[in-house]
């Protein structure tokens, strides 16, 4: 009885503690999650067909265009950053964070769904309409560079536009049929009943929980739910890893998939640009032989393996990055 | 304003502490043996264990139990995560083998994962009307979860990614779930055994938590 007594004594007191505190509700961006372009003028924007788009563009603008496409659905460009490093190279690099995704305005879920599979023209657009907002000149050359999810949305695109690219360096991307990557999916979670990971996840859901466009909310939640995995050798703890995740776009992503089954690797065979893959040794759920499976889409794809790191790690680990990831670029960049 | 809204949620907490319970076979205690303890397992926003005590009495011709129970999910580390509910459960009436209770729960919960620690205080709050017969029973249940005031302290890793996250004390309430399912159960001699089951929806009935059912099996002795 005095235990309960104690019990209730702490519960009320957290309440009037609460109380007396200034109101702060989960909801509200800046408070768990930083605010998108849209709401913070401060951050360096574009708009394209009609969305604020966070971005930023590096090196001499009438150089050849790498646009980096960031993982997700619903990540961010923040851990691609050191491909900065490309603009001292001679190269005009440009990030942008996809509709509904890291700093970009985000998108009702219900427009998301009545686009059905039209979300991946949306998304083809909004990449046609990023490179022509960056391209100074029609012999300026343009090369994709696609990592995770960026790099089957630049399958995608470079299969819908052959002629517009000429050159892709993808890293990782699951797979290009829907089948493909729903098993890459599978395979790259770490889900054990008894374990931590997945324990953490599910009780979380006690404590926040939000309705289907409360983006701030859910952004949050998918922070806390993609911090490691150590199926692929992610880790999003390490300083500058993200800024904000697009939780509502990923699931309608998702879920459109799961419907509509899109080929990404339509059109692939008629791109007559050459293809750099990049894998990495310390993703379990890519082995040798899925990467030989993904890459045996493109035509002319030159595969190459990066030891010692994980999923994001060629482009994130600054290391890997200068000794082996840019290095192997600029080899294949300097040809094209 | 606000501050009266606080004052009448923590009025509304202290209801909650002083009528609440487990999963119980009513016709089956007596004087003698008012006392209980319980062990529980199952999936319940994740895989949870969790061990209660309670006794019951009455309050003129109203029987009721009041409990504290302590549960923790699995995982690799000890003690992160625990949830400890006071509560107590009313029978408000028994009509031949029917009989219609509610239960009220103040809860205390705690997460620490790799980038915040939240402490919550919530309710949980169900009716449940079952079939009550002898040594058996059998009963529907609904209930809400309500995740009422949160305190979030982050780690540097997240700070890291996000320098001007506010730590502190968040209201309105940040979360809430809705559940439905049934119970059965047995009297063997002096134990219990039950099983719960059923369904979780989000408060806003469209989405489902991670793991969108729930299910319990556990065993009480009395005393």
């Amino acid at each position: 009885m005095y235990a309960m007594q104690k019990f209730s004594a702490l519960f009320i007191g957290a309440l009037l503690f609460a109380s007396c505190t200034e109101e702060r509700t989960i909801s509200d961006p800046g408070n768990l999650v930083p605010p998108t372009v849209d709401q913070d003028a401060n951050l360096p924007s574009i708009a394209v067909n009609g969305i604020s788009l966070h971005a930023e563009a590096f090196g001499h603008p009438d150089s050849t265009l790498v646009v980096c496409l960031h993982g997700g659905p619903g990540g961010d460009y923040r851990y691609l950053l050191n491909a900065k490093s490309l603009a001292d190279h001679g190269y005009r690099v440009v990030f942008y964070d996809q509709m509904g995704s890291g700093l970009s305005q985000r998108i009702h879920r219900k427009q998301l769904d009545d686009m059905g599979i039209g979300v991946l023209d949306a998304l083809y657009d909004e990449l046609k309409g990023v490179i022509a907002l960056y391209r100074t000149h029609p012999e300026q050359k343009v090369i994709l560079f696609g990592h995770s999810w960026g790099a089957i949305l630049a399958t995608g695109f470079a299969g819908r536009y052959p002629n517009s690219v000429q050159g892709l360096i993808l890293c990782e991307p699951g797979g290009l049929r829907w089948e493909d990557i729903e098993d890459y999916i599978e395979r790259s979670r770490d889900f054990s009943l008894l374990g931590e990971r997945l324990n953490d996840l599910a009780y979380l859901d006690q404590f926040i929980t939000g309705h289907r466009n409360a983006h701030a909310v859910l952004d949050y939640k998918y922070a806390l739910a993609t911090a490691q995995n150590p199926v692929t050798g992610e880790d999003n703890t390490k300083a500058g890893s993200f800024w904000r995740n697009g939780a509502v776009f990923s699931e309608a992503l998702i879920d459109m998939g799961e419907r509509e089954k899109p080929d990404f690797s339509q059109g692939i065979s008629q791109i007559a640009a050459p293809v750099l893959f990049f894998y990495t040794e310390r993703n379990k759920a890519y082995p040798d032989s899925w990467a030989a499976h993904v890459s045996g889409a493109y035509p002319a794809a030159e595969r190459y393996k990066i030891m010692g790191t994980g999923h994001s790690g060629p482009v994130f680990e600054t290391r890997i990055w200068n000794e082996t990831t840019l290095p192997k670029m600029l080899t294949f960049l300097n040809a094209l | 304003m606000k501050t009266f809204q606080y004052l009448l949620a923590a009025l509304f907490a202290w209801v909650d502490v002083t009528v609440d319970a487990q999963t119980v076979n009513w016709s089956r205690y007596t004087p003698e043996n008012k006392h209980f303890i319980d062990l529980h397992g199952g999936t319940e926003f994740g895989m949870a264990f969790g061990i209660a005590a309670g006794t019951h009495f009455r309050i003129g011709n109203l029987p009721l139990q009041t409990y504290v129970d302590f549960s923790m999910p699995a995982g690799n580390t000890w003690l992160d995560d625990y949830k400890v509910r006071i509560g107590g459960k009313i029978r408000w009436f028994a009509v031949e083998h029917i009989q219609f209770s509610t239960r009220f729960e103040a809860v205390f919960r705690r997460e620490k994962n790799d980038f915040v620690r939240l402490l919550n205080f919530g309710s949980d709050m169900s009716g449940i009307l079952g079939y009550y017969r002898g040594p058996w029973f059998a009963a529907a249940e609904v209930g809400f979860d309500k995740a009422v005031v949160t305190h979030f302290q982050h780690e540097e890793a997240y700070k890291d990614q996000f320098p001007g996250v506010r730590d502190g004390w968040y209201l309105p309430p940040t979360g809430g779930n809705f559940y439905a399912g049934f119970q059965l159960g047995a009297t063997i001699g002096k134990q219990d055994i039950y099983l719960r089951a059923g369904r979780i929806l989000v408060q806003d009935f469209k989405r489902s938590p991670l793991i969108p059912y729930y299910s319990q099996i556990g065993v009480n002795a009395k005393f």
